[in-house]
């Protein structure tokens, strides 16, 4: 039961913030804080329990839920299944991590604080469960709650704009997830269950699949099941040109928000693409391989390029997000065991740097209310430690060596090489071009002389240095030792490149 | 001893480490300590490996693992071997002087404890750089390296200047990285992994195909290009010049931007299984060379005058390389970044006593009253203009030799030529700063003696490294290729004529020096009188900067405009139009400010139809 405790353990912050009288905003704030912390405790708990040796799904869950009745005695079973494997833990754990900081960038709103935490802490349960889930159906539910609560966070507490942007959120991922939901009814329709473990073990199975193959109908049901499942997620990731809702809200939201947008919902794609796409599908996978690759080409360079075209600093850092993007589709493409392993690492790596940016977004617009950097300029002078944050993240996005995105850039560079080495040589512009829209970003702001207005900024502060110096510490983490999250994830990947065939 | 050589490096990481974390509260004293301490160490430790390697002969490799994807393996780890331990104790020592040389350069900086975190944290990587077994580990390295001179260009980051050096520096370097970074991901689809060792066993039993080789060469040579500011990469090497002048010193004349040269010959046995990237080393050597040559001499900005000193003389090195002249390009390597570094620390103090001044054309008559920096500089010049017994005299020798013997006599002839110009450019400086009468307007101020003995000490190397190749019987060329299977120099026997050849044309160009600025008398060309033609073209380094901005910068923001165009009118606006058809039937967001049930319910409901829908239609198919 550790993981229903861990999934559901931030509605103890729910349940208290409910409890708690309504004009007490500072109350609220912290309450939000302390709800983040079971989940951090608990996930960590699991993740040190977690048998790496093993690998493989573990701590197990399975309760029979609800069945529809189709008549003739038969009938639909829906279960609630939890599983963790090496994958899912490691993006519990960022989850975790970045929740609780955000939670502490939280601390800046100031208006309706009890509905913002309520909506905040069941936002991370909609996560988890999307992390955790074992079945479909579950899967589906989870990935529900994350799109209705990000809707209010976004349409309430946003920016000017904040309902433009929700409402095209919504419908966005109101269509994906219309279509992911279709993919899955098709699979259900197919194979009478919608329990992974299942159909992993039938879609492996040669015979059933020969079986498949003479009946054209529902060949098409499965390739159209597939195609569903795989456009619900790019639009999640976003792949271009999927990308305008989200560039929105990056811009719109607050930015506590966006650190969870940005950091860990987009990666919710990702994972669904790897889950969901290349581990289910893997014959179908191989044949769109081609076009991942030319998509995540696209991603990659025309992110880059328009990011270098922005002036708003949250604008650049979403096409950025675009931008980097496109090294999880190589690594997916090149469905070999270094381009899964850098895809995943880019899953996790940029998790935690669009956060650590979106913190310093959050803190320097409320020193400046502003973050255009044509307003901005020398504010290395004013506040060296805030510059010096800025100045790593930017490096990290550049993907510098000794940072986790190098390593994540490397390996899906690696693995599409061998599979596809003329988009990736063509791939390789990116990253010329992210170190000029990153340089031109950072030394906008932080160099040259120091306008009047901004010299008596104040630096840095402990309570937000800490949550700043923690991602920089697991940037670093990742970037100097990469085994620390290359070892876990190894046996899910080995079996999902073995599943693929090599 | 080379047990420990991988702790090397650690001493300035960790130097780095504490002076970042406490910068405002260490004064400027205890901060430079700090720093000096760690590299001294360092230093220490270097030259006890190099003593080792001495007598032994095989290689010291550690290895630790770093990560792992499925029966693949990378590991981390340090390598000693004769050329490495050279670099080692060449860094090493090279920073300690800098360093200690900084603390009476940067005295009144603010920001001491920053700037020696930095040079730190260069020190570690250019360390970390020349130890590393394998080529991945190379890279990490050799990105870091950049970064920090990245951030020592942009130190003073309140000039504008400096920051669009360092951007430009950065970015430049980048362009020549992804090369290397292909090499890097080539080699390891080739051979298997990325070590040097099994590399360059693949490459003797011929695994790789010929076409393979010459590309992941050529691939790592336009690495090594970016970083030793070699045409076409070259143009951020002078406008590097605005950072402080011990970091010129340290990174942009003695290690880093020797750090391509330095890879050209990591990876020798790989250019020497390709006549085509030899070749191409040796010619685009040979061009950058002559080409940054020529431009030295009309500059009036004393660092960048060294600065295209340092393009032309990398070029050099390149030049030897490309000729098979491995251990001719090392050498010089040896007494460039001797000479190079002496150079810099006295154009620094010249710079420090005129209050930064640094155009020569307001300089001049020095030699009467700083007679000590007079010669301090003077022997930097002699060493690299090649007049012997200084240093420079028997590298350069050994270049032309390689050149020469290597059959390509245009490069010889481009070499010899080039020799003359290197001598006329530094003399030019020479007469114009420290002869004539005082043309600037401030009196010189004292040098503090804490700058002026790291020169003292760099005069022994610039006088006296040139003798390395008087060790009887070919010591230095045998000890640097033994066991390494590389042929130390192209065969054949050397005409005595070329050092005769080398010394009258160095000769020749001192004299003419001497004759157009060393008496005084000439007056100097100012900004009011028009420069036309092949002077404008000069002065200008043959407009390589116009063509990037014009050819690249510009184009490259045509283009995201447009893009940025399409982005906004044609993809955002689709979806605005389908959203606005939208909020129009539904009212969705006005609600959301008063009636937050409402929009709940209607959510929900729209999910709840899509799962009806969804679970109808699924029947079809069952």
């Amino acid at each position: 039961m550790w993981l229903s405790g861990m999934l559901f353990s931030p509605l103890i912050g729910v349940v208290v913030l409910l409890c708690l009288p309504r004009k007490r905003g500072q109350l609220h704030r912290v309450m939000g804080l302390f709800g983040t912390l079971p989940p951090l405790l608990l996930a960590f708990y699991i993740a040190f329990q977690y048998n790496i040796q093993q690998g493989g799904i573990q701590f197990r869950e399975h309760l029979p839920w609800f069945s529809i009745p189709l008549g003739q005695g038969q009938s639909w079973e829906f279960a609630y299944q939890l599983g963790v494997d090496g994958l899912s833990l490691s993006l519990i754990i960022m989850t975790v991590i970045i929740t609780a900081l955000a939670a502490i960038a939280s601390f800046v709103i100031k208006k309706r604080e009890k509905g913002y935490f309520l909506l905040f802490l069941l936002l991370e349960v909609g996560v988890l469960g999307v992390f955790c889930a074992r079945n479909l159906f579950l899967f589906f539910i989870f990935f529900e709650i994350t799109l209705v609560t990000m809707f209010f966070l976004v349409g309430i507490w946003g920016q000017v704009n904040r309902e433009r942007a929700a409402n095209q959120f919504l419908l966005y991922n109101g269509v994906g997830s219309a279509l992911m939901l279709l993919g899955f009814i098709g699979i259900q329709s197919l194979f009478q269950t919608m329990d992974m473990d299942q159909l992993l073990g039938i879609m492996s199975n040669q015979q059933m699949m020969l079986a498949l193959a003479h009946n054209e109908m529902a060949q098409r049901v499965l390739m159209g099941s597939f195609v569903c499942i795989v456009l619900a997620f790019a639009i999640k990731l976003p792949i271009f040109p999927f990308h305008t809702w989200m560039v929105k809200v990056h811009t719109e939201a607050p930015p506590a928000v966006v650190m969870i947008h940005s950091g860990i919902l987009l990666k919710m794609g990702a994972y669904g693409l790897i889950r969901f796409g290349v581990e289910l599908f893997p014959a179908q996978v191989k044949e769109i391989a081609f076009i991942l690759a030319i998509l995540g080409l696209i991603n990659l360079l025309v992110g880059a390029v328009l990011a270098f075209k922005q002036t708003e600093l949250r604008r650049i850092l979403a096409y950025s997000s675009v931008s980097h993007m496109g090294i999880i589709l190589f690594g997916i493409a090149s469905l070999n065991l270094s381009g899964l392993t850098g895809a995943v690492f880019q899953t996790v790596s940029h998790g935690f740097i669009s956060a650590l940016l979106f913190f310093y977004i959050g803190r320097l617009y409320e020193r400046t209310r502003t973050t255009d950097i044509t307003e901005l300029g020398g504010l290395a002078a004013p506040m060296p430690v805030m510059t010096g944050i800025l100045l790593i993240g930017g490096l990290a996005l550049l993907g510098l060596p000794g940072m986790s995105g190098f390593i994540s850039e490397f390996l899906a560079f690696l693995g599409l090489f061998h599979t596809q080495p003329t988009i990736a040589v063509i791939g390789t512009m990116g990253l010329v071009f992210a170190a000029v829209y990153t340089l031109r970003a950072v030394l906008t702001i932080g160099y040259g002389p120091t306008e009047p207005r901004w010299q008596k900024l104040t630096d840095a502060r402990w309570t937000e240095l800490i949550p700043m110096l923690t991602m920089v510490g697991g940037i670093l983490l990742i970037g100097i030792w990469p085994a620390v999250l290359g070892d876990p994830i190894q046996s899910t990947l080995t079996q999902i490149v073995a599943r693929i065939g090599g | 001893m080379s047990d420990f050589a991988w702790c090397i490096p650690l001493f300035p990481l960790l130097a780095s480490l504490l002076l970042t974390m406490g910068a405002r509260r260490y004064s400027d004293g205890v901060a430079s300590l700090i720093a000096s301490c760690a590299v001294f160490i360092s230093a220490a430790i270097s030259i006890g490996v190099l003593m080792e390697t001495l007598n032994t002969v095989v290689p010291t490799v550690h290895h630790w693992r770093w990560l792992s994807f499925g029966d693949q393996s990378i590991t981390v780890g340090a390598e000693v071997n004769q050329l490495n331990a050279l670099m080692l104790v060449i860094v090493s020592l090279v920073s300690f002087l800098v360093h200690r040389y900084a603390r009476g350069y940067m005295a009144g900086d603010r920001r001491m404890a920053t700037f020696y975190a930095y040079l730190s944290l260069f020190t570690f990587s250019m360390l970390g750089l020349v130890i590393s077994p394998n080529l991945l580990q190379l890279y990490v390295f050799w990105e870091l390296v950049g970064v920090c001179s990245f951030l020592l260009i942009g130190f003073w980051f309140y000039k504008p200047e400096a920051k669009r050096a360092a951007r430009k520096a950065f970015i430049l370097t980048r362009i020549g990285d992804v090369g290397l970074f292909i090499a890097v991901i080539l080699t390891f689809w080739q051979v298997g992994s990325f070590e040097w060792e099994a590399i360059f066993a693949a490459i003797s039993a011929n695994k790789i195909p010929p076409e393979m080789i010459t590309l992941i060469a050529l691939l790592i040579f336009v690495g090594a290009v970016g970083k030793s500011g070699q045409f076409p990469l070259h143009s951020w090497l002078p406008d590097a010049m605005e950072g402080p002048t011990p970091v010129s010193a340290l990174i942009h004349a003695a290690t880093m931007v020797a750090a391509g040269a330095y890879l050209v010959a990591r990876a020798f046995p790989i250019f020497a299984a390709s006549d085509v990237a030899l070749g191409t080393v040796a010619y685009v050597g040979a061009f950058t060379a002559i080409f940054a040559a020529t431009i030295g001499l009309v500059q009036n900005d004393i660092k960048r005058i060294l600065a295209w000193s340092t393009v032309s003389q990398l070029g050099y090195m390149m030049l030897a390389l490309g000729s098979s002249g491995y251990v001719a390009g090392i050498f010089h390597l040896t007494t460039h970044a001797s000479f190079k570094a002496l150079l810099f620390l006295a154009a620094g103090a010249i710079i420090t006593m005129l209050h930064h001044e640094q155009d020569i054309r307001r300089m001049g008559g020095l030699w009467k009253s700083q007679r000590r920096i007079g010669w301090l500089f003077l022997i930097g010049c002699l060493a690299i203009t090649g007049i012997p017994p200084f240093s420079g005299f028997f590298s350069k020798e050994e270049i032309l030799t390689a050149a020469w013997l290597s059959g390509r006599v245009d490069l010889f002839l481009v070499g010899v030529v080039t020799a003359f110009l290197t001598a006329l450019y530094i003399f030019r400086l020479f007469f114009l700063v420290f002869m004539g009468e005082e043309r600037g307007k401030i009196a010189p101020s004292q040098i503090p003696r804490v700058m002026i003995w790291p020169m003292v000490l760099l005069t022994i190397p610039a006088i006296g490294a040139g003798f390395l190749a008087w060790i009887p019987a070919h010591g230095f060329s045998d000890w640097l290729t033994k066991g390494t299977g590389i042929l130390a120099a192209p065969q054949g026997e050397a005409p005595g004529w070329i050092p005769l050849l080398t010394l009258l044309l160095s000769l020749a160009g001192v004299g003419v020096a001497w004759l157009r600025y060393g008496r005084g008398a000439v007056t100097i060309p100012s900004q009011s009188q028009s420069v036309t033609g092949i002077h404008h073209l000069l002065s200008r380094a043959y407009f390589v900067d116009d063509l990037y901005r014009w050819g690249i910068g510009k184009p490259y923001r045509w283009l995201s405009i447009l893009l940025s165009w399409v982005d906004q009118q044609i993809i955002s606006g689709i979806v605005s139009g389908v959203g606005a058809l939208f909020q129009a039937g539904g009212r969705i967001g006005s609600r959301m400010q008063n009636g937050q049930a409402q929009t709940y319910a209607l959510v929900s409901l729209l999910g709840l139809v899509i799962v009806i829908v969804g679970l109808t239609a699924g029947r079809w198919f069952g």
